[in-house]
């Protein structure tokens, strides 16, 4: 059986998919990134392999999301593509007759318009977070209620209260106004997934005709609250559809588009990748002002990949030079010192 | 007298060509850095314009390295470009520098400051036949530095060796800089231009076209921009910027008009009549004749809050609906993230591989 793996991972959390010819998703995974995306990866991989059908065959791997050079690298992936791409991909897979996609993630969302199945126009909020997961789990912290029960509780209000979305910091303060002048909970929430909406709107669709049917997908999607508040938004004249895979769509899509690349021979590394050792590494390079970052993927003495020069004087080769050069020249300097302590 | 004047691309290497010509000793800020940028922010008011921000920082750089004198130019129309110098020099005597600043201002605010500060940029000498001949130089200087960056952009997608190619292009503007006869001048174009010609091509079939239209100075300077148009390149995008110092210094003097300019504005009349200031006009023209010369979309580049363009970007959404025409807005200023940009350029060149498949289809199939 020829499968197709897609991983797609974020700032927040790591989505793996593993599908075949026909594009059904096999297994799917949605974890949590936390700050280590190499170690998310690995666990997101042992949880496919458990899944994995005996008699199939990794025949391709595409790789979205903002750590997606880093994750190709790691898996070894056939294809590395933007996550707008893969986002689209899935959607119009999913919902052939798409016409909008909105996708919230952790620290980011897009606005995708299609018409007859190729994305024509697209807006990406990179600037703000206070349209985005990230912002709706910090507020789910500070009023005490779990994430998951976030959304439920926003649909139990009867009416909304007012609350300024344009900016984190101010929709915080005002939050924290509309609890002190002894607003519930629940009327509190259901005002912050409007203004999430209204956000969300505002930033990315000024200029663009929305025209349904919208497919509605990414983590913030399971927000039952968020849905209805993008249902009330329209007035209930738009059709939104939320798919049941909506959280692993990008990593779905990396699968299609692997397997539209249909590669000779798949790069994939192979589920043992769980056992090698991988290290980040970075440091600033001082040769100019720019003082570029420099990101340095190792698998013990091995430079797998780097990022981060401007310049282009780093490349691995480069990198491996400079090592040896130091590895050589510091039992040097240490000599000289003492010869010089001696004298 | 040592002067120090901004970056603008390639401005550098045909000031260096003309002044030392003309007697005038000059200092070249360093290259615009992450370290310039963090300067003109810190200095500079937070709602001006990026570009002046980074001028400004130029200075400060220019100033440090011994500069006393300050060349600049000044703009026209309601553009906030005209009060960059006044409030540049401002800025730098509250820091306390010393300096002379000549603003060379458009002579329809007065022909005589104009003639005095041209004079003072030529080191106080009349037109001889001396200072022509180093000027026209310095300005094939000017021309051939663009003209390179122009095959670089056609080239990127299409040779085996983009490095190669990049190795070809610096060499000749590292040689360009210490032109000072026709002679050389001429055979570092012939050599350059040969060994473009030779460099090893792909096998490409139907490159997707992308043109760049935005604001001089961020459309043009790869070096705050984020080099979009090396993105592009590398994703397979054949590239041309229709933003040149080249046309707009001929479209400013008043004796010279450029053609190509004149062609965009009046392309850009059903849809924006007045001046606007800046590249507003300009904008929307060349977006217009990129959409008649079959390319596939269009790159926006601009400061943010650049009220030029920011017209010119509300306009652009009517054209890119009459003309099919894909276009990606990219405002850029301090706080502008790479890995945002990039994916946002990825994507559009997607749309536009995808777009263009889907059109042969129906074409095949009609």
């Amino acid at each position: 059986m020829d499968l197709y793996l897609g991983v797609d991972v974020g700032s927040v959390t790591t989505k793996l998919a593993l599908m075949d010819k026909e594009k059904n998703i096999l297994a799917s995974c949605y974890l949590r990134t936390s700050g280590d995306p190499i170690e998310a990866l690995k666990d997101g991989l042992r949880y496919i392999e458990k899944r994995f059908p005996k008699n199939g065959k990794i025949k391709g791997v595409g790789s979205t999301g903002s750590a997606r050079h880093l994750a190709g690298v790691v898996v070894g992936a056939d294809i590395i593509k933007n996550e707008i791409t893969a986002h689209a991909i899935a959607a119009i897979t999913r919902v052939p007759e798409v016409r909008t996609v909105f996708e919230i993630g952790g620290q980011d969302s897009k606005l995708i318009i299609i018409r007859d199945g190729v994305v024509e126009d697209f807006a990406m909020n990179t600037v703000c977070a206070a349209g985005t997961g990230s912002f709706l789990e910090h507020q789910a912290v500070r009023l005490n209620v779990p994430i998951e029960e976030f959304g439920k509780l926003a649909l139990q209000a009867e009416q909304a209260v007012r609350i300024a979305g344009r900016c984190t910091v101010f929709a915080e303060s005002d939050m924290i106004h509309k609890q002190q002048l002894g607003f519930g909970k629940a009327e509190i929430i259901k005002g912050l997934c409007e203004a999430l909406v209204r956000n969300f709107i505002n930033n990315l669709a000024t200029g663009k005709t929305i025209e349904d049917p919208i497919v509605f997908q990414g983590g913030v999607a399971a927000n039952e609250g968020i849905v209805q508040a993008f249902r009330d938004f329209f007035q209930g004249k738009k059709r939104i559809i939320v798919p049941p895979e909506h959280g692993v769509m990008g990593a779905w899509g990396a699968a299609i588009l692997a397997m539209e690349y249909a590669p000779q021979k798949t790069a994939f590394a192979g589920f043992e990748v769980v056992d090698r050792q991988f290290e980040s590494r970075s440091f600033t390079c001082e040769d100019c002002p720019n003082a570029c970052e420099i990101v340095i993927l190792k698998e013990e003495n091995d430079i797998k990949a780097l990022w981060g020069s401007r310049c282009g004087k780093w490349t691995p080769a480069t990198m491996e030079k400079k090592w040896k050069e130091e590895s050589l020249k510091k039992p040097l300097e240490i000599e000289e010192e003492e010869s010089l302590i001696k004298g | 007298m040592k002067a120090t004047f901004p970056h603008l691309l390639h401005l550098d290497i045909a000031l260096g060509v003309l002044y030392p010509n003309l007697g005038v000793e000059i200092i070249i800020p360093p290259p615009i850095t992450q370290k310039t940028i963090e300067i003109g922010v810190e200095l500079a008011p937070q709602n001006a314009c990026f570009p002046l921000k980074v001028t400004l920082a130029n200075f400060v750089e220019g100033i440090e390295l011994g500069a006393d004198t300050i060349f600049m130019a000044g703009g026209v129309g309601p553009c906030r470009f005209g009060y960059y110098g006044p409030i540049q020099k401002i800025i730098l005597e509250d820091l306390g520098y010393d300096v002379n600043f000549v603003l060379l201002d458009h002579p329809r605010y007065g022909v005589r400051p104009f003639i005095k500060a041209l004079q003072t940029m030529a080191g106080g000498r009349v037109l001889s036949s001396r200072v022509i001949k180093v000027a026209s130089l310095a300005w094939k200087v000017l021309r051939l530095s663009e003209d390179l960056e122009r095959e670089r952009r056609a080239l990127r997608a299409q040779v085996k060796d983009p490095q190669k190619l990049d190795e070809i292009i610096e060499g000749a503007l590292e040689r360009l800089r210490t032109v000072d006869n026709e002679k050389t001048f001429q055979s570092i174009k012939e050599e350059t231009m040969k060994g473009l010609e030779n460099l090893e091509r792909k096998e490409t079939e139907d490159l997707i076209k992308v043109g760049i239209v935005g604001e001089i100075y961020i459309a043009q300077e790869t070096k705050v921009n984020f080099n979009v148009e090396k993105t592009l390149g590398d994703l397979g995008a054949y590239v041309h910027n229709s933003v040149s110092t080249v046309e707009y210094v001929l479209h400013t003097l008043p004796f010279t008009r450029s053609r190509e300019k004149l062609e965009a504005w009046k392309l850009a009349k059903p849809y924006l009549k007045r001046f606007v200031g800046g590249e507003g006009i300009d904008t929307v023209g060349s977006a217009i004749r990129y959409a008649q010369e079959g390319f596939d979309g269009v790159v926006h580049l601009y400061p943010f809050t650049c009220m030029p363009e920011v017209v010119a970007k509300s306009i652009l959404t009517s054209v890119s609906k009459d003309y099919d025409l894909p276009i990606l807005h990219l405002a850029i200023d301090e706080h502008s993230g790479e890995a945002g940009l990039v994916t946002r350029v990825e994507a559009f060149v997607d749309v536009l591989e995808r777009r263009k498949k889907l059109k042969k289809r129906k074409l095949e199939v009609s």
